[in-house]
């Protein structure tokens, strides 16, 4: 009888080509798929046939080939769409060795045997809490020409004779606007990289240290090579964040002065919104895509492989 | 005074212990960044109670002399902000809720059950996490506009979902997956059947994650923005984050109020901050990045 009831709840292998769950797996994950259909796949579907279409919003498309790639690639839009290019990777880039830098210090020395760890991580990790409009907007009253803290405290001090255009000079916008995002971001390092330490076997280090490893080698032997990982996919990952996001850039620079922090979504949204070119504006991320395609698929062969662990 | 002779001594003996010169240098680089990390709310946060006479004639001081509520009340009674601040909270809590039940069907059935598609599923989660938004923003839009949900809590809602769901079912697949099976099997075996599984054992023991997953998701909603901007455009329908944009007019910008509002926006998100502290910080390992 018990074996019976064992063998009906649980073991019977019903001949199914869908699998033995079926029924109540396709139930529970029908809102899921739904999802993932229709609000994830059908619009990247969407921006596909729109970046080869002639199309304002609201009106008909005409089918047009690959002739929006061919006017940001070769055509009339080059110049712009080049610059966004390169203004991404300034920005991108810069972003990342900021928080990479910040952030491993910062992780290093709160995993160490510091005083009040609890209270210098909780503010350490502040940036992280606050909204990035909200901390883009306190950005961009500090960097304000006449009543902005730092001109007023840097006129004070005697330091500058002039307000420094901070937001507004061709030379000084992208430094400080990667200021903001630095700032903003680095918490997530931390804490991964604070994971990250935490993972490592204390007793390597007291075999080290027994050998007679300095501090230095330690670092270079033992922490660097453990962390190889986490920074990796620390590194995937907040590229992908950063370089799409567009809020600080939208509310501190709106691209300018000059296109000179023009990043391509910011460039997207320009002409996809504002400009009601649904053709163009879908195009010039999709010109990211392959870059990012290729994050997505090492980052979810690791996401994936740990699943199955 | 100066850095020569005999007042150094101390130091130099203090630092001359091992070690000590590290933690020394430590504890500075915390003192300058903290200062950096603190620096702007602080400042936001003076902003947002200084008059406008000191703010406008004094400069900036660092420490305000006057204080006033002024602000704040321009910006509760005088601004559609209290509106669009009930608009985040409604688009948050709605995707939110929607994301959580999804999440946690989807992530039982991804976990749990045999049929066919199971890992294709998964691997589309993992693809949708990761996705760029600066591509789906723009054909969002148009499709919005094409099935008039533009202009609409609805149609936000809807939007949030494309990061809110396949954030907490991946999220909640690793933590079903580190629930023994044996309570499951024992259950099964005792005839109960798999939605009183679902209900009775699993998910009253996966209360703290449903919690932390619900948390991080309608944080990440309360501060989105790209699509908060692109899909709404009527003052009462938005949500506060673009709200804010119009704390400035033209060139003109109010200060004080923007400082009020942005205070009174970053306290829902910093208040489950403080109060799931130690369960954000454990809740990181819980996802996605673990070495």
């Amino acid at each position: 009888m018990a074996r019976a009831l064992r063998a009906g709840a649980v073991a019977v292998p019903r001949r199914s080509l869908f699998g033995r769950d079926w029924q109540l797996g396709f139930l529970l994950t029908a809102p899921v798929m739904a999802v993932l259909v229709g609000l994830i796949a059908y619009p990247f579907i969407s921006a596909v046939l729109f970046s080869l279409q002639d199309i304002k919003v609201g009106g008909q498309g005409r089918f047009i080939g690959l002739e929006n790639y061919r006017t940001l690639l070769f055509g009339a839009e080059r110049a712009r769409f080049f610059n966004s290019v390169w203004v991404s990777i300034i920005y991108t880039g810069g972003a990342l060795l900021g928080k990479f830098v910040l952030g491993l210090t910062c992780a290093l020395i709160l995993n160490s045997a510091i005083k009040a760890r609890n209270f210098w991580r909780g503010l350490l990790f502040l940036p992280w809490t606050i909204p990035g409009v909200v901390s883009a907007y306190a950005w961009k009253w500090i960097y304000d020409d006449m009543r902005g803290v730092l001109n007023v405290q840097l006129a004070n001090l005697g330091l500058i004779q002039q307000p420094i255009l901070w937001l507004s000079d061709i030379n000084i916008a992208m430094w400080a606007l990667l200021a903001a995002v630095i700032w903003q971001g680095t918490p997530f390092w931390i804490m991964t990289f604070l994971a990250g330490l935490q993972s490592i076997p204390q007793e390597l280090y007291e075999a080290a240290q027994i050998d007679g490893a300095s501090t230095a080698q330690s670092f270079l032997y033992i922490t660097l090579p453990s962390l190889r990982n986490v920074i990796i996919v620390t590194f995937m990952l907040s590229s992908i964040w950063t370089a799409n996001s567009v809020q600080y850039v939208y509310i501190l620079t709106q691209g300018g002065p000059a296109n000179a922090t023009e990043t391509f979504p910011m460039l997207a949204l320009i002409w996809g919104i504002r400009s009601y070119n649904i053709g163009m504006g879908a195009t010039v991320p999709l010109l990211f895509f392959p870059i990012f395609a290729i994050f997505i698929y090492f980052l979810s062969k690791r996401l994936l492989q740990e699943g199955e662990a | 005074m100066s850095e020569h002779g005999w007042r150094t001594w101390p130091v130099i003996g203090y630092l001359a212990r091992k070690n000590r010169g590290y933690y020394l240098l430590g504890y500075l680089i915390l003192l300058v960044y903290g200062l950096w990390t603190i620096l702007p709310i602080y400042w936001m946060l003076v902003t947002s109670v200084k008059s406008d006479a000191e703010m406008y004639t004094a400069g900036a001081n660092l420490l305000p002399v006057t204080f006033t509520l002024s602000h704040y009340y321009s910006t509760f009674f005088q601004s559609a902000f209290p509106r669009q601040l009930l608009n985040s909270f409604i688009v948050s809590t709605t995707t939110t809720l929607m994301a959580v039940v999804f999440g946690a069907m989807a992530g039982y059935a991804l976990t749990r059950l045999r049929f066919l598609g199971r890992t294709v599923i998964a691997r589309l989660l993992v693809y949708s996490y990761l996705a760029p938004g600066s591509i789906l923003f723009i054909p969002i839009f148009a499709l919005m506009v094409m099935y008039g949900l533009w202009n609409t809590l609805h149609g936000l809602s809807l939007a949030y979902l494309t990061f809110t769901v396949p954030f907490c079912t991946w999220m909640l697949m690793g933590y079903f997956k580190s629930i023994p099976l044996e309570l499951e099997e024992a259950a099964l075996v005792d005839g109960a059947s798999r939605w009183t599984v679902l209900w009775r054992i699993v998910l009253p023991l996966s209360a703290p994650a449903l919690v932390v997953v619900a948390v991080f998701s309608f944080t990440n909603s309360w501060n989105e923005f790209l699509l908060a901007l692109v899909l709404v455009q009527k003052k009462e329908v938005m949500t506060a984050t673009v709200g804010l944009t119009f704390f400035q007019v033209a060139d003109l910008f109010f200060w004080g109020a923007m400082m009020a509002a942005s205070t009174v926006m970053a306290l829902p998100p910093l208040l489950l901050y403080i109060i799931g502290q130690r369960w954000v910080i454990s809740g990181w390992t819980l996802g996605a990045v673990k070495s």
